[in-house]
């Protein structure tokens, strides 16, 4: 914040001759304000600003300052100059708006890269956050595209997740395989769950249905990894699609989830987040929230693969 | 003058270092300010005697009650060294302890005030000095002990002895606070005629005009000022006599100019309706002292005190404009200049006395709300980038500058697109993401204002990626905001979906 005023403003404070005219404006005018919208639109409309003349009493808490500045000078404790410490001047933070999350910040840089990683890219049926538009298309299709489902039983479905790399394969076993050897990858990389992976862990939510706190315990998911099983307290309940059929896959994959049920253990363990924010909080997405890809929501349609 | 340029300390020492005394000065502060919270911010001044620098608070002798009580005794038959008693007395007084002392004797004020009436001039003048050392007591009960004096000190407000009248009058200032009884009690017994035909016949002494002013303002700054205190001064010659000593003389210095302002503020503040000061000019008084005020603080004038004077000078302006019809007011604010002044101190003060400029905003709004000429004027001055610039800073200044540049674009639809074209639309997106409920609202209300206004401004929100902005916001755990942001996105900026990149369908 510059300190040195602009000389603009002295030169218009010297100019005697300003302006005088301008405030006839006022006077013929005086209230007769040009109508801002048509009657229809001002009944419809929920924005209801006009100007307020503000009167402030004695007391208020915007002359305290200043009271107290007056009595140290009757006081004999004036100090004109920066004898003393700067008044801090304080800076707005900003915060997700998202309802549940409760993550704040102190620049807007901090707030778009945390919206951009967690919120933007956010599966519409599991809820999952993917950090691309690119891992999420590939989500989508692979979890929750019942025609992907019958295609890979012909031909390789399977992209692989490097972008560049176009090789796809069978199974995502093999793309796994293929990862690990000619990309270098880790064996456990996050976004490279398999639905088995996932039926696990909604077993093991399950079992924590009951705790009052809902716990991001997961991290090896990527960040904010929400699960429908409860509704958001107080909102409507609609019953979701997509609940019900997170539901129906956790029963239906039971029996397998217990042998992965250790190693899905072992891996939630790990908590290398790399999320560079202050402490997290849960958070929970109103279940009738869904946005990013595949958000039927509003005028923009469904929306195409990106390329 | 009162000596600002001297650093005086109640409780410092000759020995105290500079971080000591900043220490002090800062515990003062912090008491000063629980006081205020508790709105019981209440000073009083010690009018120092010509042969003196500095008070002595710490005598490293106390006087001992035996030097009171003989001093005391010794006055009571009269005769010539009496004057000479009377002047020790006076210096004894000046310990707190002596005090209490010296009201326990019995008939001790009696005594006093027999000698402040008597004939010896010279005695009247040393008694008058030990009241006013008693009024300046810290302890509770002295003060009010010094009531009896007060009919005979207002009576000699009128004398031509303006040593002894400054002396009187700061006498009545520290006793004006104790109580409201004792407020009643001076109302009655005329203290609002003896301050304004003081003021009128003394102009000329800044020093007793300095005087009238602190006193005057130790009375109306009551707890709960009495409205009849009020209406008294204001149907008195007081408003005119202020208001005319209200610019400060350049040798004499800026003191009796700030406790005059000090008592405008809390006659303006104190009503709702300020129509009786208006007429008086009121505010074309000081909002061209703010003109000129705001052209010094703009070249780089470090006068000192200035801001002590600017702070009451910016509230009175404020309060009055909440009283001023808006056909009225060209008379009253000739100068459009005003919105350049405030707009000056806010970029000067930002930084160094943000109260200050959280006050110069407040100001801004009042002027800006119903008048379609200072809204004109701030966009045709090009100060509009300054304001935007200001939107950062909160604890009360961007909710103010907003509401600001919520009140130009209310006025006009031309208004708005001049905003937009300023750089109002990017500041927006910034705001709406702040975790300050008021900043959002206020930003979602200025946003509405500027996409109704017009094609262009929709279609340019939506270029700098407003649409996914506001998807954001209709997940705000507040349902007003949420329903703000769809009414927005579906009313308003449907038919500009076209500009989103990707709107392929599924392949």
């Amino acid at each position: 914040m510059e300190t040195v005023l602009q000389p603009d403003l002295v030169r218009l404070l010297k100019d005697e001759h300003m302006l005088a005219e301008s405030c006839d404006e006022d006077r013929s005018t005086g209230d007769t304000r040009e109508p801002r919208r048509s009657d229809d639109e001002e009944e419809k409309s929920p924005f209801n600003f006009s100007p307020q003349l503000i009167h402030l009493h004695k007391d208020h808490e915007l002359f305290e300052d200043g009271d107290v500045h007056r009595h140290m000078y009757l006081q004999d404790l004036y100090v004109s100059g920066e004898a003393d410490d700067k008044p801090t001047l304080s800076v707005s933070e900003f915060a997700c708006h998202i309802s549940g999350c409760s993550a704040v910040f102190s620049s807007l840089e901090e707030y778009e890269h945390h919206y951009n990683s967690l919120h933007r890219h956010v599966c519409c049926s599991c809820r999952r956050s993917l950090p691309s538009a690119r891992l999420l298309d590939i989500h989508l299709q692979e979890w929750h595209d019942s025609l992907f489902t019958i295609l890979a039983q012909r031909q390789d479905m399977y992209q692989c997740l490097v972008e560049g790399c176009g090789q796809k394969f069978s199974t995502s076993k093999h793309r796994k395989d293929h990862l690990i050897r000619i990309h270098k990858y880790p064996p456990d990389f996050r976004f490279d769950k398999t639905k088995k992976d996932r039926g696990s862990r909604q077993m093991k939510r399950q079992q924590q249905k009951d705790t009052a706190m809902e716990v991001v315990d997961d991290e090896s998911e990527g960040a904010c990894d929400v699960l429908s099983d409860q509704p958001e307290r107080g909102e409507s309940m609609e019953t979701h699609a997509c609940e019900e059929e997170a539901a129906r896959m956790a029963k239906s994959a039971s029996a397998e989830e217990r042998a992965d049920l250790s190693a899905a253990a072992a891996r939630s363990t790990e908590n290398t987040s790399t999320d560079p924010l202050k402490p997290r909080y849960s958070y929970r997405i109103p279940s009738t929230v869904c946005f990013g890809h595949g958000s039927i929501r509003g005028f923009r349609g469904r929306r195409g693969r990106r390329k | 003058m009162w000596r600002l340029n001297k650093v005086r300390h109640k409780s410092g020492r000759q020995g105290d270092s500079l971080e000591e005394l900043k220490l002090k000065r800062r515990e003062h502060e912090k008491a000063l300010r629980r006081a205020r919270r508790d709105r019981q911010l209440v000073s009083k001044r010690l009018l120092l005697n010509d042969d003196e620098e500095q008070p002595d608070p710490t005598m490293d002798t106390h006087p001992g009650e035996q030097d009171v009580v003989s001093l005391f005794l010794k006055l009571q038959p009269s005769g010539p060294g009496r004057e000479a008693h009377l002047k020790a007395l006076s210096k004894v007084l000046r310990d707190p302890s002596a005090q209490l002392t010296f009201i326990k004797q019995e008939n001790s004020m009696h005594l006093l005030v027999g000698l402040l009436t008597g004939s010896d001039a010279t005695c009247r003048l040393q008694a008058a000095r030990c009241l006013h050392e008693l009024s300046h007591s810290p302890h509770a009960n002295v003060s009010p002990a010094c009531l009896p004096a007060t009919p005979y000190l207002l009576t000699y407000l009128s004398g031509q002895s303006t040593k002894f009248t400054e002396l009187c009058l700061y006498t009545l200032g520290n006793l004006c606070p104790d109580s409201d009884i004792v407020k009643e009690k001076l109302l009655a017994q005329g203290i609002v005629p003896a301050l304004a035909n003081c003021l009128e016949n003394q102009r000329h002494n800044l020093a007793v005009v300095e005087a009238v002013g602190f006193t005057l303002s130790q009375f109306l700054q009551a707890k709960d000022a009495a409205e009849k205190i009020l209406l008294a001064v204001l149907a008195s010659s007081l408003p005119s006599s202020l208001l005319s000593v209200l610019t400060p003389d350049p040798k004499f210095g800026l003191a009796p100019a700030i406790e005059c302002a000090w008592c405008l503020h809390y006659l303006t503040c104190g009503m709702k309706d300020n129509r009786v000061l208006l007429a008086h000019g009121a505010l074309l008084q000081c909002s061209s002292l703010l003109v000129s005020l705001g052209g010094a603080v703009a070249e780089g004038n470090k006068e000192e005190g200035l801001e002590l004077f600017i702070c009451p000078l910016l509230r009175c302006v404020g309060n009055l404009l909440s009283s001023c019809p808006v056909a009225d007011l060209s008379t009253h604010v000739g100068d459009a200049r005003l919105v350049v002044a405030l707009c000056a101190l806010l970029q000067v003060y930002l930084q160094t006395q943000p109260a200050l400029a959280r006050q110069s905003a407040w100001v801004l709004n009042n002027l800006t709300a119903h008048s379609s000429a200072f809204c004109s004027a701030l966009l045709t001055l090009n100060l509009v980038p300054g304001l935007i610039k200001l939107l950062p800073f909160s604890q009360g200044i961007n909710t103010m500058i907003l509401r600001i540049l919520a009140n130009i674009a209310h006025k006009k639809k031309e208004f708005c697109a001049q905003l937009a074209h300023r750089g109002l639309l990017s500041a927006l997106c910034a705001t709406l993401k702040m975790a300050d409920q008021e900043m959002v609202t206020l930003s979602m209300e200025v946003l509405y204002m500027l996409v109704v206004s017009g094609p262009q401004v929709a279609e340019e929100f939506v270029r700098q990626g407003g649409l996914s902005l506001l998807e954001a916001v209709q997940y705000n755990s507040e349902g007003e905001i949420r329903g703000r942001a769809t009414h927005l996105l579906e009313e308003h900026l449907l038919s500009y979906s076209s500009y989103c990149s990707d709107n392929n369908p599924r392949s």
